[in-house]
Order: C-alpha cells, then sequence, then structure tokens
C-alpha cells in the first residue's frame, strides 16, 4: 500500500511542476518507458524533472584543519616507531648493543606493553589474562626453537640486497599499515583486520627476519626477532588502548616519542635527521592544509540508478 | 510525421557489439530484434561482432540478416582486446564493401564498439550510440569507464538510452547535453511469449524466478525473502531457474529450511524455454540491485504473470502500476509486496495482461523511432578533422590531449591505408533482397504479430 502511495506522490509532483507550463493541447509528460512514443513530445524531450533525484555530496564529511592535525599524530607516532626499530637494527648490527641489553630491551618492552594494556583494558578476567601469558609464551618458545633457522636463512644472499629489500619492504609497510586501528583484533575493537593491513603486517616480519639473519650469533637473532615481532605485533595495539584510554596522554606519549626519535636519529646521522624531520612535518603540517584544500573539488553523486546497498550482511 | 519519415530514404546500418547471437542477453537480443525490424521497414542492417568458438567469418541469419563474425577471440568477460588501431583495416572495409551509411554501437562495455565508432569518425560516418546498462562513478572500474565513455560520446551523432534513469545516468557520465540523448526502451516478441492457454487454478500460486544466480541480481535478498515466504503462506511454491556463484547459497537455504518440496532449482534454463517455465506460475519476482530496464519483467507480463521486483535503476518505468508490484530492496518490504501481490492476483486475467503488452511494447514501435534517431543523425553536419578534434579537448586537462593524440594518429592511420589500398579497390557487395516467398517461409523463425503493423 505504501508503494502505491509514493507511486502516486510522485506522479502528482512531476504533474504539478509540468502543469505550470504546458499548454492546453498536449498532455503531460510521464516519466515511463511503456506505451510508445508520448504523444506531443520527442523521445529526446527533457522535462523539468530531469536530474531531480540526484544527490549530491551525501556522505562527504566536513573536516576542521585542527582535528585533522591531531588525528595524523598516529601516523607521526607509528612513523617514529618504526625509526627507533630501525635505529636498534643498526645499533645491534654496529655490535654496539650486545644480546643481553637486547634480552633486556625485550623484557622491558614485554613489561610495559602488558602493563599499559591491564591498567587500559576493560575486561579483566583471570582467564583471559591467563591465555594470554600462555600464548605469549608458547610464542618465544617457539621464536627461540626457530632461531637457528633464521640465523642461516639468507647466507648465500649478498648484503646489499638484503638493505636494500629491508628498506622496501618497511616503506610497503608504512604505506599499507593501517593507521586508524590495531592491526590484531583488540577485544572492543570496531572492524577485522583488512587486506592491506595483512600485508604490510607480514612485510614487516620479512623485514625483520631479513635483518636478523645478518647477526653474529643465535642469542642475537632470538633477541632482535623477539623485540621486532614484539613492536610490529604489539605497538599499534598498545597505541590503540592508549588513544582509547585517554587522547591527551595520547598526545603526550606521541610527542615525547617524537622527540626521543628526533634526538636518536640526530646522534647517528645528520641526513637522516634531516629526512626523518621532512616526513614529520610533511604528515603534520603540509599533509593536513592540503587535504582540506583539495576537499572543495569532491563531488559525489548519488541518484536512482546506484546499485542498492545490502542491508544485512552476507552471512557465508 | 512518422509515415512521411518512412518514406524517406532507406538507411544502410552497421550494428557493432561484442554481445549477439549465439549469447543469449539483453543486448543481444535488442540488436537481433531490431535488426530484423529494421531489414522489415526497408533498411539494410549488418552486424559485426566478434568470432564465437567456431562461429567466424560471415553468417547469414533470418531475413537475410548479414553477420560478420570478425576473428578474434574474446580475451576477457565476452570482449575483444581493446588494441586502439588494430581493426581500423577491417572496420574500413566492412564499411567500403557494404556502402554502410551510419554505424550503431552497442553497450559502453564492449570496446569493439568503442573501436568502431571512433574509426567510423575518423572516416567521416555518422555514428549513434546505446548504452544498455547503468554505471556508477565511485569505484575504480567505473571511472576508468566512464572515461572511456567520454571519449566515445563526446563526438557521437546522436545517442539512445533504454530508460529515463539510464538517460540521466549516461548524461552524468559522459557530459553529453540531454537533448543529444533519445530514449527508446527495450521490448518483448510477443509472439514468442504467450501466456498458457488455460488459467492455473489458484490453489497453490507458484512464484517464478528465473535470473542469473549473481550479486548483482539480488540473489542473496532471495535467500533471505524465500524462507519468510514460504513461513507466512502455505499456499505457496517457489520455480527459480538460473545458475551462478550464488546457487550454493540458495541450495543451503532450502536445506536449512527444509523447503526441498516447496523450492524447485530448475538450473540454467536455456532462453528457448524460458516461457514454458512462466506460464507454470503465477507470480515472477526480480530481486536485482541494479537494473537499467528489465526485460525479464516484460517478459513475465507478456506471460500474464504479475510481477514483484525491486525499486532499482529503470524498473519503476517500465511496468504501469496495475502490473507490477515495486519494493525496496529490503528482505520486510519484500515479503510485503509478496503478501500484497497475493491479494491482487485473482484480478489477475492473464489474456488480458499479454494483449495489453502487445499494446504498450512492440519491436517495430522500437524500430520507428529509431529510424527517426537516423534521420536526425544524417541531417547532422559533416564535420573536418580539427572542428572534431575542439570536441576532444574539454574532456580534462590530461585526458583532452591524450584523446586527440589518439584521433590524429587514427586519422594519419587511415590516410596510410587508403594509400595502399585505394577505396575504389575494395570489392563492394551487391544488393540482394528476399524474395516474398523466401520471407515468407523463413520468418516462422522470428514471429511477428501482423496487427501491429
Amino acid at each position: 500500500m505504501s508503494n502505491n502511495i509514493k507511486c502516486n506522490a510522485e506522479s502528482v509532483r512531476m504533474e504539478a511542476s509540468i502543469g505550470r507550463r504546458s499548454s492546453p493541447t498536449r498532455s503531460k509528460w510521464r516519466k515511463v518507458a511503456y506505451g510508445g512514443m508520448q504523444p506531443g513530445f520527442e523521445d529526446n524531450h527533457t522535462d523539468e524533472s530531469f536530474l531531480e533525484d540526484m544527490i549530491m555530496n551525501a556522505s562527504v564529511v566536513k573536516r576542521d584543519l585542527l582535528k585533522v592535525m591531531l588525528d595524523s599524530v598516529s601516523i607521526s607516532q607509528y612513523v617514529c616507531i618504526v625509526a627507533l626499530v630501525v635505529l636498534v637494527w643498526t645499533y645491534t648490527l654496529r655490535s654496539t648493543f650486545n644480546e643481553n641489553s637486547l634480552m633486556l630491551l625485550d623484557v622491558i618492552l614485554l613489561g610495559a606493553g602488558f602493563f599499559v594494556f591491564l591498567l587500559t583494558a576493560e575486561m579483566l578476567s583471570f582467564d583471559l589474562l591467563l591465555s594470554y601469558v600462555l600464548k605469549i609464551f608458547f610464542f618465544i618458545t617457539g621464536l627461540y626453537v626457530l632461531s637457528p633457522i633464521y640465523h642461516t636463512l639468507t647466507r648465500s644472499i649478498s648484503s646489499d640486497s638484503i638493505w636494500a629489500l629491508t628498506a622496501s619492504l618497511l616503506i610497503l609497510h608504512l604505506f599499507l599499515h593501517n593507521y586508524s586501528g590495531s592491526t590484531v583484533k583488540a577485544p572492543g575493537a570496531l572492524e577485522n583486520p583488512t587486506f592491506t593491513s595483512n600485508i604490510s603486517l607480514n612485510a614487516s616480519i620479512v623485514a625483520s627476519l631479513l635483518i636478523a639473519s645478518r647477526l653474529p650469533s643465535r642469542l642475537h637473532v632470538f633477541a632482535i626477532v623477539l623485540f621486532s615481532l614484539q613492536i610490529f605485533l604489539f605497538a599499534p595495539l598498545v597505541s590503540y588502548c592508549i588513544k582509547k584510554c585517554s587522547f591527551r596522554l595520547h598526545l603526550c606519549f606521541s610527542f615525547g616519542l617524537m622527540a626521543a626519535t628526533l634526538l636518536f636519529v640526530y646522534r647517528l646521522h645528520g641526513l637522516l635527521f634531516v629526512l626523518l624531520l621532512g616526513v614529520l612535518v610533511f604528515v603534520n603540517l603540509v599533509g593536513p592544509y592540503w587535504l582540506i584544500r583539495i576537499q572543495e573539488y569532491k563531488f559525489e553523486i548519488n541518484g536512482p540508478w546506484d546499485e542498492a546497498k545490502l542491508c544485512f550482511n552476507i552471512t557465508e | 510525421m512518422s509515415k512521411k519519415m518512412s518514406n524517406q530514404e532507406k538507411h544502410r546500418i552497421l550494428m557493432v557489439s561484442d554481445f549477439f547471437y549465439p549469447n543469449f542477453g539483453g543486448v543481444e537480443n535488442h540488436i537481433y530484434y531490431l535488426s530484423q525490424c529494421l531489414i522489415k521497414l526497408g533498411h539494410k542492417v549488418v552486424v559485426m561482432t566478434h568470432a564465437y568458438q567456431n562461429r567466424s567469418g560471415v553468417r547469414y541469419m533470418t531475413g537475410g540478416l548479414k553477420v560478420y563474425y570478425v576473428p578474434w577471440k574474446p580475451f576477457l568477460m565476452q570482449n575483444t582486446l581493446p588494441t586502439f588501431y588494430g581493426t581500423l583495416p577491417i572496420i574500413r572495409t566492412i564499411l567500403i564493401r557494404e556502402k554502410i551509411s551510419l554505424v550503431h554501437g552497442h553497450q559502453a562495455f564492449s570496446t569493439l564498439c568503442h573501436e568502431a565508432l571512433m574509426h567510423a569518425r575518423t572516416m567521416g560516418y555518422k555514428v549513434v550510440f546505446t548504452d544498455h546498462s547503468l554505471y556508477g562513478f565511485g569505484d575504480v572500474g567505473s571511472i576508468h569507464m566512464n572515461k572511456v565513455l567520454q571519449f566515445t560520446l563526446a563526438d557521437v551523432t546522436q545517442a539512445i538510452c533504454v530508460s529515463h534513469t539510464s538517460k540521466e545516468n549516461t548524461v552524468l557520465r559522459s557530459g553529453l547535453p540531454p537533448e543529444k540523448v533519445f530514449v527508446i526502451p527495450n521490448a518483448v516478441d510477443t509472439a514468442m511469449f504467450k501466456p498458457a492457454a488455460e488459467r492455473l487454478s489458484n490453489r497453490e500460486i507458484v512464484i517464478v524466478v528465473i535470473s542469473r544466480l549473481v550479486y548483482r541480481k539480488g540473489a542473496d535478498l532471495l535467500v533471505e525473502v524465500i524462507p519468510e515466504v514460504c513461513r507466512l503462506h502455505s499456499n505457496v511454491r517457489f520455480i527459480i531457474g538460473g545458475d551462478g556463484p550464488k546457487r550454493v547459497r540458495l541450495e543451503e537455504m532450502r536445506e536449512k529450511h527444509s523447503l526441498q518440496d516447496r523450492v524447485d532449482m530448475l538450473g540454467a534454463v536455456p532462453h528457448a524455454k524460458v516461457q514454458s517455465v512462466l506460464i507454470t506460475g503465477h507470480i515472477f519476482l526480480n530481486s536485482s540491485l541494479t537494473e537499467a530496464f528489465c526485460i525479464a519483467i516484460l517478459e513475465a507480463a507478456s506471460c500474464g504473470l504479475l510481477t514483484v521486483s525491486t525499486r532499482v535503476g529503470g524498473v519503476p518505468e517500465v511496468l504501469p502500476d496495475d502490473m507490477i508490484v515495486l519494493a525496496e530492496p529490503d528482505p520486510n518490504d519484500m515479503v510485503q509486496a509478496i503478501t500484497m501481490a497475493l491479494h491482487i492476483l485473482p484480478q489477475i486475467d492473464p489474456q488480458a495482461m499479454h494483449t495489453r503488452m502487445k499494446t504498450l511494447y512492440s519491436w517495430h514501435d522500437v524500430a520507428r523511432r529509431t529510424e527517426i534517431v537516423y534521420d536526425r543523425a544524417l541531417r547532422c553536419s559533416s564535420q573536418n578533422l580539427l572542428e572534431r578534434l575542439s570536441r576532444y579537448l574539454p574532456c580534462g586537462a590530461w585526458a583532452g590531449k591524450l584523446f586527440c593524440l589518439v584521433m590524429i594518429i587514427d586519422f594519419l592511420f587511415w590516410h596510410l591505408l587508403q594509400l595502399l589500398q585505394p577505396d575504389r579497390d575494395i570489392e563492394v557487395v551487391p544488393d540482394f533482397r528476399l524474395t516474398d516467398h523466401q520471407r515468407g517461409e523463413t520468418s516462422q523463425d522470428f514471429n511477428i504479430d501482423d496487427s501491429l503493423r
């Protein structure tokens, strides 16, 4: 019944708009395909109601410059985390860090991450905690058992290829990373990991294994792989927990991290420092401004010709 | 006015598309029926398409319709490989050999059509383009397809769309002025789609679904709707014809709700058998998510079935309100629409509906209206290369210049071909007309009601 009422309303509105200008001898033009040529109208007649149902820019979000800049802090935070990881790798390859300090670093990171997660997690049950501890234990044991394999993985590949490959994989990782959520599905996270975020995670893991295979001893390998995987797998989760807990804390953490990274990179190499600074400025300042500028050109068209969207989920 | 037009000169038309017999579908049937009706009006029609398996070379179909199956195999979704200039020699040969006056391309998704229209414009022929589908604007595939369409339609003489919604969509996608676009809908062969001789009993209501079982045709909606309808109305049965990737989901739904005796799955139904499946039902259900113009609905209405359909695209324009019940593409709304259809069903008379369809849609009417478009196209002035290039430049900052470059190279290649193989060296095909005797015998394959002429 409601469909007929809608049909009638539409035809009445069309007739009302046409009735204003049609001559009494011509019948009204109707938006129908049946009945052959409409008498008095040619086939290319364009009515006043042409493109009446077109809706423009229906779902376009009006963005505010400050909010976009604050949101872009997540991106630069992650870039700094990856920069710190590369720093640790460089120092390890130069034998500035030895394996004991690396193991200590691992334990500290594990403890700190766990601590943050516990503080900010809402649902806390002993079973869940126990399952997490068990999983981490198995993970670490597995890595330790497999570390001899990683040690000799790329013996036959030249170092230059390794550095080039690692660099490209890290760039791929940063490019495809999912900055809005976390790569592992945290309890209470909104959506499943996407296809590109899986690719980026794989790229980062391969990069860390490649670097690990250049190290002198098995303990080195185990320590560095554990360190890298801890960061790449769990850093997004931890930062997501911090962001969920309090935005101010997130901002403080990010700015602190950025400052620390810039300081360490400055001590390592001047050119890299300039590069990192350039990237951070671009991501935080230039990027948001550019986005807001080109937002004016957005033109989204919707209308009755669109494919209908199913309102229910397809469960296979 | 159309009577005066039919006394004008007869045209020689080349229909180009990747989609033609032996495939069956909306575009294929449209080209075939339109060609047959134009031949009956006295014009000469030649069809050009790519080769299908062994079917390559020149074939003749009913009524003397000549079909060139150009020997390229399709490479992706029934389309030939888009080499920009590879088709120029063969198209030039066909155009000169058959003394064509006008080229009519079909379907935006057909690469052969775009190339043929481009070459025809280079060689100075008038072109008409018919768009049969709706496209979006947002995803990557649509954006590229729309750019290609903008290129082809920048210089087209006239364009035809199959529904008013399709006209709005085409005008937005290609930037054509709306006055250049004609709306000529498809039609249905009412002589083939006749209702059953005896009315079916209303004890058990049969709902028929015939479509490809893919996402676009709303197979997922069917999975939600069918169990609910079977639960609410105990005297309703479903017949589902067609095949596709979503068939598995429908079989699972059948198993899960134990509807094996109430839902029949027939598998793929060949086109010749569609009418026999339709006449076993009372109601036709169409759940597509997007349709420019749904011929399936016309076929069902011609067989006397009441239609229940989703309100998408051009579907609301296709049938009068008393022959169709529309619903939003939402399972609850569709179940309500089916319930309403069941209430209306006793008032439906299949024979009356069939007779009414004969007055509403006819391929002869479509051919006459298309003839008017052809006359209009041939009256347009010819333009030289420079004037035509100026139409391509507004297509975009980079695209405009690229399109101009493509057309200039095409022009040069055409002149090179004229040097290598001059026009007068290409043999012209003599016309032959089928005698009435031959036409009478062969026209049984293509039955058109004489009362319409």
